[in-house]
C-alpha cells in the first residue's frame, strides 16, 4: 500500500535520511521515536505535505511525486485535531464531502450517519471550541473517515486526553480501523499505545529508520541499544562479546560476566545486555541451587512505590540495577533500603542488542 | 489579636493595594495621550469659538470635494493593496525561500524611506517618461497630476502596513488546519479561501484600516507627482501658505471630524469581524 524507496527529505536544519519502508494494506503500523526524531515529517511526506529530495513514495505500486495531497485518498489527523475553528461540527465533517463535490443529499446523509456512528450527533450545531478532548478527538476522527480513506494517517492522537479516555480510545480505535478496513500509520511516543494498537513498529531516530519488526520483535527483542532504551528498558549494560555456545553468548561489562541468547555475535563484539526491570528477581538469600549465571550482589539505595510494584533502584559491584518487584515481596522479605540482596535474572529474559551505527566511537 | 488580623485581610481583599510599577508606567505612557489631547484641543478650541467660520469653510466646494478625493483614492490604494498584498502576505508566511529577507526589507522600505523620497520614487516611475508610466500613457492612462497618480502613492507608501499585518494574520493559523483541509481535498487555494481567509479575516480588516489611515494622510509623496487634483493634505498646506493659519486651521479641524467619525465606527466594527482569529 505504502512504500519508501530510500526517501531522503531536508526541512531546514532536520534531515529524513534514506528511509526504506513498506506498509501492507490493512495494517497498523506504528511509527515510535524520541521527540525531533522525524515520525511526523515522515507522516506528512506520505501525505504528500513534502516531496522527497532523493527517493521515491510510492501509494498502491504509483510513484506519487507529482499528486497532491488532495488526490492521494489520505487522511490526516494531528494531536491537536485541528478542527476548523470556524465551522460547526457538522460543517466541519461536510468539509472533505464539499470538496470531493459529493451531491449535498449524498454528502448529508453520509454527514449524518458518521455523526450517529461515533456518537457526536448532538454536538452537530456545536463549534469545536466548545467541546471537550475527547469530543473533539470523536470529531476529527470522523471527519477524516467520512471521505473514506484508503490510508488513515495519526500523529499522537491520544497524547492530549487524559489516561482514562485515552484507554478508551484505544480500544475503539483498534475496534474503527477494523470495521472500515484502514491501513493506518501512527505515530506516537507511546509504547503502550503500539503495543495495544500496532501489528507492526518501525523506530525512528534522528532522521533514520533504525529497525522495523513485529511488536514482539521490537519490544522483546530489540536488535539496537538505541532501540532497547527507546523501548523501556530499564537496564542497558555495555560490553562486549567474550564467548559464543550453545546458543548463548557471555557478555563481559567490566568483571561480571553475563549470560544472554545468541543473535549472530562473534567473539569481541560490541553490544549491550538490555534487561527490562521486571525481569530482575531478588532476595536477601542467595537465589536456588542451580542458578549459577546471571546472579550479582548489591544493596537497595532507593524504593518507590507504584501501586503493586515496588521500584528499586540497586547498587552493584559494577553498575546500578533497576528492579521492579511486586509489594507483597518486598514485604514478605522485609526488603528496604540499605539492606544487601542478591539479584540475578534468566539468561533468557537478557537481550544481547548491538550498538547501532555510530554508536561504536561513543562506546 | 486575632480580630485585628482579620480586619486586616479583609482590607486586603477588598482594597486591592496599587502597583507602583503599573502606576510609573501609566503615568509615563500618559504624556503620550496628553500630548495628542493638547494638540486636538489647540485645534478644537479656537474653532468652537469662531463656529460660523467653521462652517462656512466646512461647505466650500473645495474642501468637500478634497474630502471625498482624498477617502475614495484612499479606499481605491487600499482595494489594490488587498488584491496583491493579500497573495504576498501568504507567500511571506508560508514559504521559506532564498532572498526572503530581501523581500522582506523591499516590503518594509517605504516605512523607513522619507516621503519626499518615496515622492521622486513613484515620480520617477510613473511620470511619462517612467518604466511605468510610459507604456500606461500610451493605453490612456497618465499619473502625472491625475487621480491615478494620487493612488499610486497612497499604495506605495502604506503597503507596509496592509501587508504586514495580513502576515502575521496568516501566520497565526497553524499550518496544521490547512495540512489538514488539503488531505480532505482541499486544494491550497481552496484551503486558502475556505480556511486561511476567514481565520485572518480581523488582521486584514485591521490592516486596510491601518494602511487607509496612512494613505488618507499622505502628503509629500502626493504632491511630488499629483500636486493636482488636491487631496486633503495639499488643500491645508495650500491654504496655510495663501490664507494663513485660521483658515487652514478650520479645514485642518473638519478633516480631523471625518476622520475620527470614519475611523471610530471602523474600529467599531471591529469587534464583529473575525470572531474566531483569536481561538485557533
Amino acid at each position: 500500500m505504502i512504500e519508501f524507496d530510500g526517501v531522503s527529505l531536508r526541512l531546514g536544519e532536520f534531515c529524513l535520511q534514506e528511509v526504506s519502508l513498506h506498509i501492507g494494506r490493512g495494517e497498523y503500523f506504528f511509527i515510535i521515536g524520541p521527540s525531533g526524531a522525524g515520525k511526523t515529517v515522515l507522516l506528512e511526506a506520505i501525505a504528500g505535505l513534502h516531496s522527497p529530495d532523493e527517493g521515491r513514495i510510492l501509494l498502491r505500486h504509483d510513484d506519487v511525486r507529482n499528486t497532491p495531497p488532495e488526490e492521494r485518498r489520505i487522511s490526516l489527523m494531528y494531536q491537536d485535531y485541528s478542527l476548523f475553528p470556524h465551522m460547526t461540527v457538522e460543517e466541519n465533517i461536510a468539509f472533505g464531502l464539499k470538496m470531493q463535490q459529493v451531491p449535498p443529499e449524498k454528502a448529508q446523509g453520509r454527514v449524518r450517519g458518521i455523526m450517529e456512528r461515533f456518537g457526536i450527533t448532538s454536538l452537530a450545531h456545536r463549534l469545536p471550541r466548545t467541546m471537550s478532548g475527547g469530543e473533539q478527538q470523536r470529531v476529527a476522527l470522523a471527519r477524516a473517515l467520512v471521505v473514506e480513506p484508503d490510508v488513515l494517517l495519526l500523529d499522537e492522537p491520544l497524547a492530549a486526553l487524559d489516561p482514562l479516555t485515552r484507554d478508551f480510545f484505544i480500544l475503539e480505535l483498534a475496534r474503527i480501523c477494523e470495521e472500515y478496513g484502514l491501513t493506518v500509520v501512527h505515530v506516537s511516543h507511546s509504547r503502550e499505545e503500539a503495543l495495544r494498537l500496532a501489528t507492526r513498529v518501525a523506530v525512528i531516530i534522528d532522521g533514520r529508520l533504525v529497525t522495523e519488526g513485529t511488536r514482539e520483535e521490537i519490544f522483546s527483542a530489540p536488535p539496537f541499544r538505541e532501540v532497547a532504551r527507546f523501548v523501556g528498558m530499564e537496564n542497558i549494560i555495555d560490553g562486549a562479546v567474550e564467548s559464543v555456545a550453545d546458543g548463548y553468548v557471555m557478555i563481559r561489562s567490566g568483571d561480571c560476566l553475563l549470560r544472554a541468547p545468541d543473535r549472530g555475535f562473534k567473539e569481541g563484539d560490541q553490544v549491550a545486555a538490555c534487561v527490562r526491570a521486571h525481569e530482575i528477581r531478588l532476595s536477601p538469600n542467595p537465589p536456588p541451587a542451580g542458578w549459577e549465571e546471571n546472579v550479582l550482589a548489591g544493596r537497595i539505595l532507593s524504593m518507590l512505590s507504584d501501586g503493586a510494584m515496588v521500584r528499586m533502584t540497586l547498587k552493584t559491584p559494577f553498575f546500578p540495577v533497576i528492579a521492579d518487584v511486586h509489594r507483597s515481596k518486598v514485604i514478605r522479605h522485609g526488603l528496604a533500603e540499605g539492606m544487601e540482596v542478591f539479584l540475578w535474572c534468566p539468561p533468557d529474559a537478557v537481550v544481547a542488542a548491538s550498538l547501532m551505527h555510530g554508536d561504536e566511537s561513543a562506546s | 489579636m486575632r480580630g485585628d488580623q482579620s480586619w486586616w485581610r479583609g482590607y486586603r481583599s477588598s482594597h486591592r493595594l496599587p502597583d507602583a510599577c503599573l502606576i510609573s508606567f501609566g503615568l509615563t505612557g500618559s504624556l503620550i495621550v496628553i500630548l495628542t489631547v493638547l494638540a486636538i484641543l489647540s485645534l478644537a478650541v479656537p474653532e468652537f469659538g469662531d463656529l460660523p467660520h467653521l462652517v462656512q469653510v466646512a461647505t466650500q466646494e473645495r474642501v468637500v470635494d478634497s474630502i471625498i478625493l482624498t477617502m475614495g483614492a484612499g479606499l481605491n490604494a487600499v482595494l489594490i493593496l488587498l488584491l496583491f498584498g493579500i497573495p504576498l502576505a501568504y507567500v511571506l508566511a508560508r514559504v521559506n525561500f532564498r532572498g526572503k529577507g530581501i523581500v522582506e526589507s523591499l516590503v518594509d522600505l517605504p516605512l523607513m524611506l522619507p516621503h519626499t523620497i518615496a515622492g521622486i520614487m513613484v515620480y520617477l516611475l510613473f511620470m511619462e517618461r517612467g518604466v511605468l508610466g510610459a507604456p500606461l500613457a500610451s493605453a490612456g492612462i497618465f499619473f502625472e497630476d491625475a487621480y491615478a497618480g494620487i493612488v499610486a502613492a497612497m499604495v506605495f507608501v502604506s503597503s507596509p502596513y496592509l501587508i504586514n499585518s495580513v502576515r502575521e494574520g496568516f501566520e497565526n493559523v497553524p499550518l496544521h488546519i490547512e495540512n489538514v483541509a488539503r488531505t480532505l481535498g482541499a486544494s491550497r487555494f481552496q484551503a486558502f479561501t475556505r480556511v486561511v481567509l476567514p481565520l485572518s479575516v480581523r488582521h486584514i480588516y485591521s490592516g486596510a484600516i491601518l494602511a487607509w489611515g496612512r494613505a488618507i494622510g499622505e502628503f509629500a509623496a502626493i504632491i511630488m507627482i499629483a500636486y493636482y487634483p488636491m487631496v486633503i493634505s495639499t488643500v491645508i498646506y495650500y491654504t496655510f501658505t495663501t490664507h494663513g493659519i485660521r483658515e487652514s486651521r478650520s479645514v485642518a479641524f473638519v478633516f480631523l471630524i471625518v476622520c475620527l467619525a470614519v475611523f471610530g465606527l471602523l474600529r467599531f466594527l471591529t469587534r464583529f469581524m473575525g470572531k474566531y482569529d483569536d481561538r485557533i
